[in-house]
C-alpha cells in the first residue's frame, strides 16, 4: 500500500486503513535543544525545521502562519504577557491598524513552494492562526485578558466578531489557493490543573466564533485541530461540541490520558501525548512509553508525537532512538479491520457524497 | 443582623463585586463589628469558598481573580482598623518566579489566594535572582518562601534558591513551597522543598499551615 504523506494523514483521520501511522513532529525544536544537538553532531547546515525533520527521517510536517497585525499596529513583545489595550477607547484606536488584506499575507512564492513540496509527496502542511482565547490575550495581556470576561464582556465579543469576520475571508482565500492537510488554532487555554476558564465562559465568549469559522474551514475539506497545552480533559468536550476535529499536544505531565478521550470523544483525532520527560532516560523508558500509548494508537485516530517540544536534557543519541522507536511503533498502526469513526470533517464529506 | 452583613460581604466577594464589598465593609465598621470578625467571617470566609470551588473546578481563574480583587478592595478599607486594633497578618511570605522565567500568572494567583488567608506577601516579581530572595528573607520577618517556575528549563532555579538559603544559613528560618506546570511532588522532594501543591487554592491552605508551624 503506497501513499503520499497527505493521503496517509487524511485516511488516518478518516479511520481508514493506512500503511503506517504518520511519523511527525508538529512543533519546531527549542533553540536550547538544537544548540545541544549541534554540539553533539547535528550538521551545522541542518538549521531549518524542514532540514532537521529530513535529517532525523521524520515525515515532513511544516507550518504556515499569518498574523492580524500590520506594520501600523502597536508593538506587542511575544511571550511578554503584556498587551497593547485595556478598554473600548484603546480598541477604537487599535482596530483600524489590524486585519490586513488577506490577499497580501502569503506571497506567491510561498504558495508555489507549498505546492511543490506537496507534490513531492512526503510533506504535510498545516496552517495556523490564533484562537478566540489566544487572540484577545495577546491584545489585552495575560492578566487583563482574564479580567476582561467580567470587566469588558461586550468588548471581548466585539473583538472576536471582527476577528472572525477577517478569518472567514482569510480561510476562503488561502484555502482556495492551497489545500492544507490540517489547520490549527493556537489557544493554550489550559494549565496543569485544567482550563483557565469554565464551560459557561467558553460557551459565551469562544463557542459562537468557533461555530462561525469551523464550517468555513470544513467546507474546504480541512480538519481543524486545537493546540492547547496543559490538562485539556474538560476542554476537549467543549471543542468537540463546536465541531473541532482534534486536539494536541496532550501533555502527559499535566495528567492527560488520551485513552479516556477516545472513550468520550471517539470522533476526534489526537496528536502528541508521548511523554517528553521520559526521553532522557533512554530506550527502555521510551519503549515503555510507546507500549503505554500503543493501544490508543491502534483503536483511535491518535498520532504519537512528542507532547510538545523535546527538552534540552535529551541527547541527540536518545532523540535518534526515539525516532527509530516511533518508526517501529508506527508500522504497528495500520487500522486494518478497525472500526474507527472518521473526524467530523471527513464524516461530513462522506455524508455529502452518499 | 451582624451575621447577615458578614454573609453578604462573603457572597459579594465570591461574585467579584469589589465596590459592593468595599461599601459593605465600611457599613460593617460603622456598625461596630470588630475588624477581625469582618476579616475572618466576611472576607476570608468568601475567599475560602472560592478556593474550594476552584479546587473542585466549579469556578476558574477569572472568577478567582475578580474575587481576589474584591477581597483587596475590602482589605483596603479594613486595614487601618485592623492596625488600630493591633491585629497583625498571620505571617509573611516571599513569593516570586525564579531566575530565567518570566511567567507570572500562576505566581499572581497563588499570591492572591495566600493574601486571602490573611497572610502578608512580599512579591519579588519574575526572573528573580536567588540572592535577592536570600536578602529579602534575611531582612524581613518571613516564614515562607513560595517559588514558581513554568518551564522545564527553569525549574532547577527552585533548587538554586534552596541551595542559596542553605549557604546563607537561612534555610531553617523559612519553609519553602514550590509550584508550577513542570513541578511534581517527586521533584519537590528531590530539591529539598518543604511543600508542593497542585493548584493555587491548595497552596493557600498549605501556606497557612506552614506559617502556623513556623510560628508555633
Amino acid at each position: 500500500m503506497s501513499m503520499t504523506a497527505s493521503e496517509r494523514f487524511a485516511r488516518y483521520l478518516s479511520g481508514k486503513e493506512i500503511d503506517r501511522m504518520p511519523i511527525i513532529e508538529w512543533a519546531p525544536w527549542w533553540h536550547l535543544t538544537l544548540g545541544r544537538w549541534h554540539a553533539e553532531g547535528l550538521p551545522a547546515e541542518c538549521a531549518s525545521v524542514d532540514d532537521i525533520q529530513g535529517y532525523f527521517g521524520l515525515d515532513r510536517c511544516l507550518q504556515t502562519g499569518v498574523s492580524y497585525f500590520t506594520p501600523a499596529s502597536p508593538t506587542v513583545i511575544p511571550g511578554s504577557g503584556i498587551g497593547c489595550m485595556e478598554d473600548e477607547d484603546d480598541w477604537e484606536r487599535i482596530r483600524p491598524t489590524l486585519f490586513p488584506d488577506v490577499r497580501t499575507l502569503i506571497p506567491k512564492e510561498h504558495f508555489d513552494w507549498l505546492r511543490a513540496t506537496h507534490e513531492r509527496g512526503d510533506t504535510l502542511h498545516f496552517f495556523t492562526v490564533e484562537g478566540f482565547f489566544w487572540y484577545p490575550r495577546v491584545l489585552f495581556g495575560i492578566e487583563n485578558h482574564l479580567y476582561s470576561f467580567y470587566d469588558y464582556p461586550e468588548l471581548y465579543k466585539e473583538m472576536c466578531e471582527d476577528y472572525s469576520d477577517w478569518l472567514v475571508e482569510l480561510f476562503d482565500y488561502v484555502f482556495s489557493q492551497f489545500h492544507f492537510d490540517f489547520m490549527s488554532f493556537a489557544e493554550d487555554m489550559s494549565y496543569n490543573s485544567g482550563p483557565m476558564i469554565g464551560e459557561a465562559c467558553f460557551d459565551e465568549f469562544l463557542a459562537p466564533f468557533y461555530r462561525k469559522v469551523i464550517p468555513v474551514i470544513h467546507k474546504h475539506g480541512i480538519p481543524v485541530f486545537i493546540d492547547s497545552d496543559g490538562d485539556i480533559t474538560m476542554a476537549v468536550d467543549w471543542y468537540a461540541k463546536v465541531g473541532a476535529d482534534g486536539m494536541f499536544p496532550l501533555e502527559r505531565q499535566a495528567g492527560v490520558d488520551v485513552s479516556t478521550y477516545l472513550d468520550k470523544q471517539p470522533d476526534m483525532a489526537f496528536l502528541g501525548h508521548f511523554d517528553k520527560m521520559c526521553m532522557k532516560f533512554g530506550e527502555a523508558a521510551m519503549r515503555a512509553e510507546f507500549e503505554r500509548i500503543l493501544p490508543s494508537l491502534q483503536r483511535g485516530k491518535v498520532i504519537a508525537s512528542v507532547d510538545h517540544q523535546t527538552p534540552p536534557d535529551v541527547s541527540i543519541v536518545n532523540y535518534k532512538i526515539y525516532v527509530s522507536l516511533l518508526q517501529e511503533y508506527a508500522a504497528r498502526v495500520t487500522h486494518k479491520g478497525g472500526n474507527i469513526t472518521p473526524c467530523p470533517v471527513f464524516a461530513e464529506q462522506e455524508r455529502s457524497q452518499a | 443582623m451582624e451575621a447577615a452583613l458578614l454573609q453578604e460581604i462573603s457572597e459579594k466577594l465570591q461574585r467579584g463585586k469589589a465596590k459592593d464589598v468595599a461599601a459593605l465593609v465600611t457599613q460593617a465598621l460603622e456598625q461596630n463589628i470588630s475588624p477581625e470578625t469582618i476579616l475572618n467571617e466576611g472576607l476570608v470566609c468568601g475567599m475560602n469558598v472560592i478556593g474550594d470551588k476552584f479546587r473542585q473546578n466549579e469556578v476558574f481563574v477569572p472568577e478567582v481573580l475578580v474575587a481576589a480583587r474584591a477581597m483587596n478592595a475590602g482589605l483596603k478599607i479594613l486595614k487601618p482598623a485592623l492596625s488600630g486594633a493591633g491585629i497583625e497578618p498571620l505571617g509573611t511570605a516571599v513569593i516570586c518566579t525564579v531566575k530565567g522565567d518570566m511567567h507570572d500568572i500562576g505566581k499572581n494567583l497563588v499570591k492572591m489566594m495566600i493574601e486571602g488567608q490573611g497572610i502578608a506577601c512580599i512579591d519579588l516579581g519574575v526572573d528573580v535572582d536567588p540572592q535577592v530572595i536570600v536578602d529579602t528573607v534575611r531582612d524581613n520577618d518571613v516564614q515562607l518562601v513560595c517559588l514558581s517556575a513554568l518551564l522545564t528549563t527553569t525549574m532547577y532555579g527552585q533548587k538554586e534558591v534552596i541551595d542559596a538559603l542553605c549557604t546563607a544559613g537561612l534555610r531553617d528560618k523559612v519553609r519553602v513551597m514550590v509550584g508550577g506546570a513542570p513541578i511534581t511532588q517527586e521533584f519537590a522532594d528531590e530539591i529539598g522543598a518543604d511543600c508542593y501543591t497542585l493548584d493555587a487554592a491548595s497552596a493557600a491552605r498549605e501556606a497557612k499551615r506552614l506559617i502556623a508551624e513556623m510560628r508555633a
